[in-house]
């Protein structure tokens, strides 16, 4: 028990997120080092009967919070009551729920806190985090304090870990042990407002094409959504492409909105302010295009493209089309 | 209505930063400024004392002395007074210890609504919030583009997967606001004059009945080691080429990774 990894994974309609299969294989990773076993806490609308399915990506056990529809924070008192057996460490994705509920955890049983992490590890008994501070200009290793409560919490930026695919085992499953009365379940849904159409979540994305201010506008976002359509990829936005009603805030990178670990990262217009740099700085391949040779991004980019974005992105559209044998 | 706004002095964005030989941050030199995504939850709670919706709000910071030039600067832009917590022994205070701190002060401040920025600009946790209601067992209102007090409630407008939505709870809660509540008003010249006789406080830990040893060394968590960021590759350019001749290298640089 005190050796499990214990994650958060949230379900939606009976599907689990993204995040979920990730720390899921994050979870029994580093269970193999510490010797215990990886345990989900399942919430969210379906997850009593999808949770089993996580002992595919590596979960050995799940216990479920409840499986309604409702806010996530009022899942925070039987987290509570199910973190409080302990385990080394809880993983919870870097997301505003996640962080809330792990914020709770930390709070309510006086948990050590690390994150959001880069990588980590269980080396001799003891958890070890590694992440990026101060806007990325130091790399700090972290541990619990000695005598420090466990289990540490985690939190873990999208792609840290990749999902382990194909696996046929099945989490056993178990309900969460009564909760206390908690403040948390007062929070309700007073109004929902959903839009009609549908937006991807761009942490799950593997290749982002984002667009800023030298999009120039909402149309202008029409050939970045072809060249990301032919990548197979997800469009995202600088805050201030956002903030001028070019693209909904929900596909916006940055500071105060998504933070996204892609395998690509592809920049057009945009000049790289450190508030959007640290959204995407973990991308693990960054190409720039702008037209200014100066652009702040071209100093971190891995391929930096000076140019005009109107007449280089559809030539890439049309080049990428060509090598894969597809017509148009 | 009664609002407590959080802030925390961070170093300016810009600022050359490094880690002193005993893993903590080097302060020396650095210019401090408040946390940039506090200045929306000052700004957030300003208007809703502009609109009648609060009638007192206080500035409430934990950390060194010099900390007091950021609650100064947030009553000049608006707000009754301010309590500093500043105390040896919270040098180097992780999440944990904070909210320990900032949830004894705020009990005995006792707001309606203890406001926070959805994130500082240095550590990035966003969890201090959150436990600082699970430590008072109040609700939580996270990422709000808008907070409303009304009947007894407050409300905030929060992202949902597509559109948004506006969650709600009976007050006394915590509550953090985002970018979006509107840009943080200038203090004027008026403003900073007034604040230099607003009063501002001085806590310490006795102050609120913690001892040192409660906060387990002010922190749950170690720094062991903190290092430079890897020197990455240098940046590949592509320019004075035509568009055709750019998409042609830009693709093979994407094929030679595999990315496509």
């Amino acid at each position: 028990m005190s050796n499990d990894i214990v994650f958060l994974a949230e379900f939606n309609a009976g599907k689990p997120a993204r995040s979920a299969l990730e720390l899921a294989t994050g979870a029994a990773e580093l269970a193999s080092q510490s010797g215990g076993s990886a345990v989900a806490l399942a919430y969210g609308s379906g997850a009593a009967d999808g949770a089993a399915a996580l002992g595919a990506h590596g979960a050995a056990r799940a216990i479920v919070l409840g499986d309604e529809d409702r806010p996530a924070i009022t899942y925070a008192a039987a987290a509570v009551a199910a973190a409080r057996d302990g385990g080394l460490a809880l993983l919870a994705p870097a997301t505003p729920n996640g962080r809330d509920l792990a914020a709770v955890l930390v709070g309510k049983l006086e948990l050590p806190a690390f994150g959001p992490v880069r990588a980590a590890r269980v080396a001799d008994g003891v958890l070890e985090t590694e992440q990026a501070t101060l806007q990325g200009s130091v790399i700090t290793t972290s541990r619990p304090a000695e005598g420090a409560p466990a289990p540490s919490v985690v939190l873990v930026l999208a792609n840290t870990f990749t999902p382990a695919e194909g696996g046929s085992g099945s989490a056993q499953v178990s309900q969460a042990p009564a909760a206390e009365e908690s403040a948390f379940s007062k929070v309700i849904v007073a109004e929902s407002h959903p839009a009609d159409a549908k937006v991807v979540n761009l942490e799950e994305a593997t290749i982002i094409v984002a667009g800023g201010r030298g999009v120039g506008g909402e149309d202008g976002f029409g050939p970045l959504r072809e060249l990301a359509s032919v990548l197979g990829g997800a469009v995202g936005a600088s805050r201030a492409a956002a903030d001028a009603g070019w693209i909904p805030y929900q596909l916006q990178i940055g500071q105060t909105g998504k933070v996204v670990k892609p395998a690509l990262y592809i920049g057009a217009g945009i000049s790289g302010a450190i508030q959007h740099r640290v959204g995407m700085q973990s991308a693990e391949q960054v190409v720039a295009i702008n037209k200014d040779p100066d652009a702040p991004i071209g100093e971190f980019a891995d391929l930096f493209v000076v140019g005009d974005l109107f007449q280089i992105i559809p030539a890439l559209t049309a080049e990428i089309r060509r090598r894969k044998g597809s017509v148009g | 209505m009664k609002i407590v706004v959080c802030i925390k002095q961070v170093p300016a964005t810009g600022a050359d930063k490094r880690y002193t030989d005993d893993l903590t941050l080097d302060r020396t030199g650095v210019e401090a400024i408040i946390n940039p995504l506090d200045e929306y939850a000052i700004e957030q709670a300003l208007r809703l004392a502009d609109d009648g919706s609060a009638d007192a709000i206080t500035f409430l910071s934990m950390g060194p002395e010099q900390a007091s030039e950021a609650l100064r600067r947030a009553l000049a832009m608006g707000g009754d007074d301010a309590i500093l917590v500043t105390d040896a022994a919270l040098a180097g205070a992780d999440e944990w210890a904070t909210a320990k701190v900032l949830a004894a002060a705020l009990d005995k401040l006792a707001p309606d609504v203890a406001l926070m920025g959805m994130a500082s600009d240095d550590a990035r946790g966003s969890l201090v919030p959150g436990a600082v209601a699970a430590m008072r067992d109040l609700p939580l209102l996270s990422y709000g583009s808008e907070l409303k007090l009304a009947d007894g409630t407050a409300s905030v407008r929060r992202l949902s997967a597509t559109g948004f939505d506006w969650l709600s709870a009976p007050l006394p809660v915590v509550a953090t606001v985002t970018d979006q509540v509107g840009e943080p008003r200038y203090a004027s010249l008026k403003g900073i004059m007034a604040a230099k006789r607003k009063p501002l406080d001085t806590w310490s830990l006795s102050d609120l009945g913690i001892s040192a040893g409660d906060l387990h060394g002010a922190a749950l968590t170690k720094v062991t080691d903190a290092r430079a960021p890897e020197e990455k590759a240098p940046t590949e350019r592509i320019e004075n080429l035509s568009a055709a001749e750019s998409a042609t290298k830009i693709a093979d640089w994407l094929a030679a990774r595999k990315l496509i």
